[in-house]
């Protein structure tokens, strides 16, 4: 009973499709999370890594296999249930803002799941709301912006907004999908820093894909590799090794990334 | 590669310049446009502006009463092609109705826009009588055609991302609707409907000429018993309105943005 309790994801044997497109985006997939962990996905452009990531937010539909999140079965075919969703939250590779609202305006938006479905729509949200939203731009670091329009921000502001919205939410799981793919060294590995101790701090589980296999070996504690659709390795952040890199990049290309792993 | 780029542009700039240099020959060549009239024209048209002078504001009463009507059937035919095109749009949008109805749908609304206005006002004259509202019916009608289409595209415009995530974090149907898709449209929505009301409002002038309403039938009468000074009135009522209106629209434009 208590490891049921204990898995925030597990997969059995999961398959996917895209209508209309000869190459499976995910093949055979096969693995379970422990609450609290914190996961990194790594794999080149086109590997499924957004894909799972959607799978597992409850976004993707015609799957099959069995699929497990925060203890609830995912159902191929339909949603998940407002609550349920409401329990997964997801910071998008694009932010997914809306350009023409406030950024506290934005990040209200991460209660829906939790506000009254009708008060809602007139603007009238709980005291619980506005307390998780002071809260979520407290801990994102962006109480200076609160007023302004998303429009009129840098693509590292708007991130912390995306990231702020995903706390507002007050998930269990946090999904992340290349949350530091837009942002500068520095920028990219204060985020990670950011999301991971705010993982801590909320005793969520992370998984966020990257293409940066240092940061995702300093910052998660188990790296899973997608090649094509299919699980590379399924590795420990400690034994990760230049070779598990080179083996779903290719060899050539990314030598120097490969290098910065070893040094 | 610079091969490529040579033949790319040979032909067609050539092609569309013929075209249009033959389109304005062929209109021009026509004996009956007598260009030489122009040469007459000039003090005609000074003795006419002078028996505009000075406008007759006697009739002020009926005028304003008229533009007033005209303003009225504006504003009722607007509406009523909001409401129209708030079904029909939706309906006309490639992203959110199936082709089995949006292509149809299209169809219609180019129908409805291809008609004159002047041609559906004596049709609903002919259907429910004199007045301003055969006008209005008129205007929803026609306005709606246009309305419709362009609700529609701001429908189709709506990037999807924003409201994925709200769909992520919980949100119901109508919370996706109106946090997430209606802030991307509302500043769309607005500026045509108010440029279509603009239209309308243009457009609804001549209606009375048919007795479907407004300052039409007036301007009508006016011209046909050549009483300028009076129809010089009625050219400073539809300034005044005209302008008031731009400089709503300014204000208003500049509050959403
Ligand atoms: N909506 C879609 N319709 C059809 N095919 C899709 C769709 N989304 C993704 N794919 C295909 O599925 C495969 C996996 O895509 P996915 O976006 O999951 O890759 P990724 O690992 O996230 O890549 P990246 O690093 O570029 O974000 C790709 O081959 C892609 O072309
Ligand atoms: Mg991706």
């Amino acid at each position: 009973m208590n490891t049921i309790v204990r898995t925030a994801i597990s997969l059995a044997d999961v398959n996917h499709h895209y209508p209309g497109v000869i190459q499976p985006s995910l093949t055979g997939f096969d693995f379970s999370v422990e609450r609290g962990a914190t996961i990194a996905l790594i794999g080149p452009s086109g590997a499924g890594k957004s894909t799972l990531l959607a799978l597992l937010d409850g976004r993707l539909r015609n799957w099959n296999g069995a699929v497990s999140v925060l203890g609830n079965s995912l159902d191929a075919h339909t949603a998940p249930s407002r609550t349920d969703r409401a329990k997964t939250g997801f910071i998008f590779q694009e932010f997914a803002l809306v350009e023409r609202a406030s950024v506290a305006r934005n990040v209200m938006n991460g209660r829906l799941g939790h506000t009254g479905p009708v008060a809602s729509l007139f603007g009238r949200f709980s005291q619980l709301d506005y307390d998780a939203v002071d809260e979520a731009i407290e801990d994102a670091g962006i109480a200076e912006l609160a007023d302004k329009r998303v429009d009129s921000l840098s693509g590292g502001q708007r991130q912390r907004v995306a990231i702020a919205r995903c706390l507002a939410q007050e998930p269990e799981l946090l999904l992340a999908d290349e949350p530091i793919s837009n942002l500068d060294p520095l920028s990219a590995e204060k985020t990670l820093k950011l999301l991971t101790q705010i993982r801590q701090k909320r005793d969520m589980t992370l998984v966020f894909s990257s293409h940066q296999p240092d940061l995702a070996k300093r910052f998660a504690d188990r790296i899973i590799g997608i090649r094509a659709g299919a699980m590379a390795f399924d590795t420990c952040a400690s034994d990760f090794t230049a070779e598990m890199y080179q083996d779903v990049y290719g060899t050539e290309a990314v030598a120097d990334n490969a290098l910065r792993l070893v040094g | 590669m610079s091969d490529r780029l040579r033949h790319d542009r040979s032909y067609r700039g050539w092609l569309t310049g013929i075209l249009i240099a033959a389109a304005i020959l062929w209109a021009g060549s026509g004996s009956d446009v007598e260009l030489s009239r122009l040469v007459e024209a000039g003090p005609r048209l000074a003795a006419f502006l002078g028996r505009m002078f000075p406008p007759d504001l006697s009739v002020w009463p009926e005028v304003q009463k008229g533009i007033l009507e005209t303003l009225r059937i504006a504003i009722l035919g607007t509406f009523g092609s909001v409401a129209a095109s708030c079904i029909l749009g939706p309906l006309a949008a490639d992203t959110i109705s199936p082709k089995w109805i949006n292509r149809p749908v299209r169809l219609l609304l180019a129908l409805m826009r291809s008609i004159p206005l002047i041609l559906i006002a004596m049709l609903m004259v002919g259907a429910v009588g004199l007045g301003p509202l055969p006008g209005i019916l008129a205007i929803t009608f026609h306005a709606t055609g246009m309305l419709a289409k362009f609700y529609a595209e701001a429908i189709e415009d709506v990037n999807q991302t924003p409201v994925d995530a709200l769909e992520s974090a919980g949100a119901t149907l109508l919370q996706k609707l109106r946090y997430g898709i209606w802030p991307q449209m509302a500043p769309t929505i607005l500026r045509d409907t108010i440029f279509r009301f603009e239209l309308n409002l243009r457009e609804s002038l001549v209606l009375g000429v048919v007795g479907a309403g407004g300052i039409g039938f007036l301007i009508q009468t006016y011209v046909r018993s050549f009483q300028y000074e009076k129809t010089a009135t009625v050219a400073i009522a539809i300034a005044i309105v005209i302008l008031a209106l731009e400089w709503i629209n300014t204000i208003v434009r500049r509050m959403f943005r």
